[in-house]
């Protein structure tokens, strides 16, 4: 019945190739919009999920993983002394002005580390020595984001990438580590240093902190150190997952970009139904009689319906086929613009099964419309 | 000899009320295996509705109808579907073929769709176009073949599932008179060479020479079935000449 319902289909041709590139253009739709907000959020909670610790500490009431409050130095020493710690480490995490050749300003997030850092540090590195980042003035940054600081060479910087000297806030900068793909959820460029230097980029006062990572002793539990850390005054604790999925949910509900990308995403299955319906049902049409004198001839019901499916699922196989390779063309076009379209083997899964799923709805009203066709109408002329 | 199909006192009125037009009435009618039965008359005279109730399409308003011996007023669409699909083969003026499948696929498919218990439908699909003279022509698309060619493969698909009775609605109004007295010919030698039964409702008075019995309906009533003989002496020389 595949082979039927196939030259069914495809008789005519320009209505298939229609048909396909409307189902075509809603899985790109859906795959570039998830996939951009995939990359979105994956870049929101990159640091987390990125760092080792079992424990993320930070100030009470901070919502924001970005936008985070500092607190008191004195906390990090209560936090390493609990029972159930194995180690903790300090970082500072906040904004500050890079000084562009150009004479202008970009804001860059500048992210603090300990010296002997444990628990997080620049990964993906591609050039330099991260570990020089503990020098005075030693900055790692992502090579997509030199374009931004003025680096590339396009944008007046004079001494593009490792070893350019700029100013942060009012104090000397040097690269002297680059990554690839560290990119912040808010577009300002991740600049990794160390604790004293971030504190001098942020206009951080040397007893603050942003938050305390804590890696569990053998033997205790997560929940177990979340709870006794949480009994800290001033502080929430929080399991590194759950860290990862409340900043996610921060950007995500908070900022409407999920909506955003979500109605953009619904839009494209709509456009999917809508021709794929619409070309299906015409189909139906224009073969009713022939459908009819199948019905007429004692045809099982469930046997044509099958038909119509069955046409349903080979522009949703095709479709999905085109729409998923344009969508990885696109993935490396928008590359360059330093946006990221994560095509997890999940989201193309689900989004096969969506697209399935999709024109096997579409078919509906070509079904209800065989279902209900009078077998005596073939005898009508 | 029993009938294949029993008509008993059949009656249909289409809409109710005031509105209701009584489209058959009373109607008696026995069909026999191997005999060709012509069905005749004006349009609008019911000829139609009554291949409809015949072929199981369509329930009658009155009066009760079998099909070998079992009463099939009470059944269910699937139970008639089911009967349509092993005793019933249709042809239809229009052909009804897909366009976008062979001769050799029209013939085949449907077979699948009904669920019969060909074990090979290509095979059987093969052996009756060659049957009805097409086995040059399996692979061609309807667009490709000339209207008798289309009404061939038709029958062709009629007899997919080995029905013992073939209903025929103005099978032959499409043809230029050759090829609509060819494909008359192919389905009488289809009732006399293969024991079926061949009902063919047709405006056309030259095919009567290939009926065993010819019935006319005139305004809902179908009058007793005659023999296309008498029905000649009847008409005089003018239906031969045209």
């Amino acid at each position: 019945m595949w082979s039927f319902a196939r030259k069914i289909l495809m008789h005519d041709k320009v209505k298939f190739a229609v048909a396909a590139a409307g189902v075509s253009m809603s899985v790109m739709l859906v795959l570039v919009q998830i996939g951009l907000y995939l990359g979105f959020m994956e870049n929101a909670s990159n640091l987390i999920d990125h760092s080792t610790a079992d424990v993320w500490v930070t100030g009470e009431g901070n919502e924001n993983f970005d936008f985070a409050a500092p607190m008191d130095e004195r906390v990090y020493y209560r936090i390493a002394s609990t029972p159930g710690v194995d180690r903790a480490e300090r970082v500072v995490l906040a904004f500050g002005q890079f000084r562009l050749a150009s004479g202008g300003n970009q804001g860059v997030e500048v992210v603090g580390l300990e010296r002997d850092a444990e628990l997080l540090s620049p990964w993906n590195v591609v050039g330099g020595d991260v570990r020089r980042i503990h020098e005075v003035d030693g900055i790692a940054v992502d090579r997509s984001e030199l374009p931004k600081l003025g680096l590339d060479g396009a944008d007046g910087g004079a001494s593009p990438g490792l070893g350019a000297r700029n100013e942060i806030t009012g104090f000397r900068s040097r690269i002297v580590a680059m990554t690839s793909g560290i990119r912040s959820f808010t577009t300002s460029p991740f600049v990794f240093t160390n604790l004293e230097t971030a504190r001098a980029y942020t206009r951080t006062r040397d007893d603050r902190i942003t938050y305390v990572l804590v890696r569990r002793a053998p033997g205790t539990s997560v929940d177990a150190l979340v709870a006794r850390l949480d009994r800290i005054p001033g502080v929430e604790a929080h399991a590194r997952p759950s860290f990862s999925t409340r900043t996610r949910d921060y950007w995500s509900s908070r900022t409407g970009v999920g909506t955003g990308f979500f109605m953009t995403a619904v839009m494209g299955v709509i456009v999917g139904l809508v021709v794929v319906g619409q070309i299906l049902y015409s189909g139906t049409l224009e073969h009713l009689k022939e459908y009819g004198t199948l019905k007429a001839m004692g045809a099982k019901a469930g046997a044509i319906v099958r038909v119509i499916l069955y046409q349903a699922l080979i522009s949703a196989l095709v479709g999905y086929v085109i729409g998923g390779g344009l969508s990885f063309l696109v993935r490396e076009g928008v590359r360059a613009a330093a946006l990221n379209v994560v095509l997890s083997p999940n989201l193309l899964a689900s989004t096969a099964v969506l697209t399935a799923v999709m024109c096997s709805a579409a078919a509906i009203l070509s079904i209800v419309k065989v279902l209900r066709l009078d077998p005596a109408s073939v005898f009508k002329g | 000899m029993q009938p294949i199909v029993r008509l008993s006192g059949i009656g249909k009125t289409y809409g109710a009320g005031e509105t209701a037009v009584s489209a058959l009435v009373d109607a008696e009618l026995d069909v026999f295996p191997g005999e060709v039965l012509l069905i005749e008359g004006p349009s609008g005279s019911g000829k139609t509705t009554l291949l409809s109730i015949l072929g199981l399409l369509l329930r009658p308003s009155a009066g009760t109808m079998s099909v070998h011996g079992r009463d099939v007023g009470k059944m269910r669409e699937s139970e008639l579907a089911a009967i349509r699909a092993s005793v019933f083969g249709f042809v239809f003026q229009g052909f009804n073929l897909f366009p976008a499948l062979t001769a050799l696929e029209n013939v085949s498919y449907p077979m699948r769709l009904k669920g019969t218990s060909v074990k090979s439908p290509e095979a059987e699909a093969r052996r009756l176009l060659e049957l009805v003279g097409l086995g040059e022509r399996m692979k061609h698309l309807p667009a490709d073949l000339s209207g008798g060619q289309k009404q061939r493969v038709a029958i062709a698909r009629a007899l997919g599932g080995d029905p013992p009775v073939i209903l025929g609605d103005e099978p032959t109004a499409a043809l230029d008179s050759k090829t609509a007295l060819a494909v008359m010919e192919l389905l009488g030698s289809l009732a006399k060479q293969h024991g079926r039964a061949v009902v063919v409702v047709t405006h056309d008075p030259r095919l009567e020479r290939y009926a065993d019995r010819v019935v006319r309906v005139e305004d809902g009533r179908v009058l007793a079935p005659e023999r296309p003989s008498q029905r000649t002496s009847l008409a005089g020389h003018e239906r031969h000449a045209a």
